[in-house]
């Protein structure tokens, strides 16, 4: 384990979490982390000090989103439930984590997240998001939705894979508690850019950056990898898809043609859903 | 509609085809058709007959397609410089009624034996032959949208080559849409290069019927010379050429004045990927640019291309107007906006499956007309399709899908790598892994090092393999799996 960079509490008035309920709840919440579990933080030193940064953990528990944050030497902001807010448990403490309320209902929600999570990265802050978007339910890793790729090509921002391992065992899934006194290990890899993956204005990019992405969190994480979405059903291990028979294959929506429309000709743009920003660092 | 009848109400005297110096106006075309016809039906052509044609770009071609079609009968373009092994294979998997023959005929007809069907010489159909008193010329005969009216070989680069069934409708409709295109257009006015092969589909129906479904005129190239190219789009100041990449490469480099292109006004190239060094020497040399498209045999073949909007160098452009596409994980989920999947197609363009193959054909066809391509692609935000790969040339690691084409671009960076072609192995551990084979210089532990600074682990050839020369096809397309 390194030494651990002295944490700053970034001064961000343009962000939720500024006030000082925020500051010193947050530095309890390190405190607590500290104190009441055996935290093992390796990478430290690939998180960037300053400037613009995308952390990439692997998802596996409610705490990953308490545990990420509090090893950071910096502050991180995250999207979440609009709803979040609107309770007494969570109004504090979400913003103190760095949650930004983005309301997600309504076909603009995603390119809303999208802008935020930008605005986020392009006042030169950090930015968390699971690839993977939603927590893993097999224990796997799964492929990686292509959100944090699509920040990192249009705000040149580096993605930091982040593996940890533990976080179930402190909190399984559909507990509301976490056991004390539990090891965790929350490892950084080094930064990735987008450009290291060829032109980042080429569509191709994103798939290659997000697949990279995700090998090296299986590597810090030690995860299994397993090509199909979180909460899809999985393929056989170790078979090529074969192609399904008609029956099997689902109806394909129509796409809205048009000569030289302005507006993408396919897998309709306001369909991003939680694409791109994928399911956002606090959540339960 | 019967497709034979595209060439029967354009003026008589405007000139359809120019090959070499003979120029052949619609008026004498639709005579030959005629003569062709009726010979075909001495023969016994009728509906449903099949008729192959062994033809290269020349007039014979033409003729005996539009006769075979005329006849409600089925034609079967097979390219006439085919090796006899390959030529007995194509023939017995379409099993013809007769063989129409161009020039070929003169080394085939010691063989008609082993071809298995009477031949019939389309070299010796003129317009005397219907004169000579064989009786009336038989009429078009009437066909419905979903008759069929060609068969095509689906040579590709895939191992099991598969027959394309496609209707009078199918091709129609992609004529269609390349001629109501509202920005470039088409007309009788316009010259287009024929030089791509017509037993292709794109040669055979986005050049020659396409342009005969307009009444314009196609100058025949009946074997590839680039610098002939050059000369045959100036002396003719051709307004169409459409080419696969290894020709506008040899265009690029060929010796001929900076204003050899000055007169085309679209110029297209598919079959294969356009290299984008070849895009920018046409380009900076001659000062047109080539708009990609992209297509299969089954597609008839136009799925996205570059005409009419901005051409973007390293897309194959963007949907054709009335052409469905979508990008789909393997389960068929569409994928989300911007990440790559397989490219999922319907279009009334889309074929009516492979002959006497309903596994084949149900594999890739959907009983509402999808057909799955088999191709990896990713829509950019501005709707241009980027291709990345064939679906069975992706080699899956620990479970991560390793593209061979960004394998193969890296090393391809490398100074002393010439060429480089990337398939998978099988590998106890992680299921499969990469190999590469390339031909160059490189040692093996150089390569590693190489590699190893710029992609992630598990895209790291496991393996290197140094050849000579690497399988290539004629379009340019690489062929993996002899490296398999």
């Amino acid at each position: 384990m390194t030494e651990q960079p002295t944490f700053r509490f970034e001064a961000a008035p343009e962000l939720p979490g500024a006030d000082r309920i925020s500051k010193y709840g947050f530095g309890a919440i390190r405190k607590l982390v500290d104190r009441l579990w055996d935290v093992t933080v390796e990478g430290i030193e690939n998180i960037p000090l300053e400037g613009p940064g995308i952390i990439a953990p692997n998802h596996l528990s409610f705490c990953d989103s308490v545990f990420v944050p509090a090893v950071l030497p910096r502050r991180v902001w995250a999207i979440g439930k609009g709803e979040y807010m609107d309770s007494w448990k969570t109004k504090h403490l979400f913003p103190a984590l760095g949650m930004i309320p983005v309301d997600r209902s309504g076909g603009d929600a995603a390119q809303a997240a999208l802008d935020t999570a930008a605005s986020v990265l392009e006042g030169g802050h950090l930015f968390m998001i699971y690839p993977e978007g939603t927590r893993s339910r097999s224990g796997n890793l799964h492929k990686g939705r292509t959100g944090a790729a699509r920040l990192a090509a249009r705000c040149d921002a580096p993605i930091i894979p982040v593996g940890h391992v533990g976080t179930l065992e402190i909190q399984p899934p559909d507990s509301v508690t976490m056991k004390i006194h539990k090891p965790a290990t929350i490892r950084f890899g080094e930064p990735m850019r987008a450009e290291d993956f060829g032109d980042p204005t080429d569509p191709r990019v994103l798939r290659l950056l997000t697949d990279a992405v995700m090998f090296e969190i299986a590597r810090l994480s030690g995860q299994k990898y397993v090509n199909t979405y979180a909460g899809a059903p999985e393929q056989v291990e170790g078979t090529k898809p074969s192609v399904p028979t008609p029956g099997s294959r689902p109806l394909v929506p129509t796409i809205p043609s048009g000569r030289i429309d302005p507006a993408p000709t396919t897998n309709g743009g306001s369909e991003m859903a939680h694409a791109a920003v994928s399911e956002l660092a606090v959540r339960t | 509609m019967n497709l034979a009848s595209i060439i029967e109400l354009h003026d008589a005297n405007s000139i359809a085809l120019i090959d070499g110096d003979d120029k052949i106006s619609y008026g004498e075309l639709r005579d030959r058709v005629a003569s062709a016809r009726t010979r075909l039906h001495q023969e016994g052509i009728g509906p449903d007959s099949r008729v192959a044609i062994i033809a290269g770009n020349e007039p014979a071609f033409v003729v005996g397609a539009l006769a075979t079609l005329g006849l409600g009968a089925v034609a079967v373009p097979i390219q006439g410089t085919s090796p006899m092994p390959e030529l007995v294979r194509k023939l017995k998997a379409v099993s013809p009624d007769v063989i129409a023959v161009g020039d070929a005929g003169d080394w085939l007809a010691p063989h008609q034996a082993e071809l298995g069907a009477p031949f019939v010489d389309l070299t010796t159909i003129d317009r005397s032959t219907s004169a000579s008193g064989d009786g009336p010329v038989p009429p078009i005969a009437h066909r419905d949208d979903d008759d069929l009216a060609f068969l095509m070989l689906t040579s590709g680069v895939s191992s099991d080559a598969k027959v394309a069934m496609l209707s009078h409708h199918n091709l129609a409709w992609i004529q269609d849409s390349i001629i109501d295109e509202p920005i470039v257009g088409l007309s009788a006015a316009d010259l287009s290069l024929g030089v791509l092969p017509f037993s292709h589909i794109f040669g055979l129906n986005v050049v020659l019927l396409t342009s005969l479904r307009v009444g314009a005129t196609i100058v025949l190239q009946r074997r590839f010379d680039a610098h002939f190219s050059l000369e045959l789009i100036h002396r003719w100041q051709i307004t169409f050429v459409s080419g696969a990449p290894p020709m506008w490469q040899r265009w690029a480099v060929a010796d001929a004045p900076d204003n050899a292109l000055s007169s085309i006004r679209n110029a297209a190239s598919g079959a294969a990927a356009l290299p984008r060094d070849i895009f920018d020497a046409i380009r900076d040399r001659f000062g047109v640019e080539i708009g990609e498209g992209y297509g299969l045999t089954e597609t008839s073949p136009i799925v996205t291309w570059s005409r009419g909007v901005e051409v973007k160098p390293g897309s194959v452009g963007r949907r054709l107007e009335g052409v469905d596409v979508v990008i789909v994980d393997p389960d068929g989920t569409p994928v989300e906006q911007g990440d790559t999947g397989e490219i999922v197609v319907r279009s009334p363009g889309v074929f009516k499956g492979y002959l006497d193959a309903p596994e084949a054909t149900a594999a890739v066809l959907t009983d509402d007309g999808w057909f799955w391509t088999g191709d990896i692609g990713v829509f950019d935000d501005a709707g241009y399709l980027h291709l990345v790969d064939r679906i069975k040339d992706i080699v899956i690691v620990s479970g991560f899908n390793v593209y061979p084409s960004e394998v193969e671009t890296i090393l391809m960076e490398h100074p002393a790598v010439r060429g480089a072609v990337v398939v998978g192995a099988p590998h106890g551990e992680t299921g499969e892994t990469v190999v590469a084979h390339v031909s160059g210089d490189a040692t093996a532990e150089e390569l590693d090092a190489f590699v190893r600074a710029r992609l992630s682990r598990y895209k790291c050839p496991t393996e290197y393999r140094f050849v000579d020369e690497l399988p290539v096809a004629p379009t340019g397309k690489l062929i993996r799996r002899e490296l398999r």
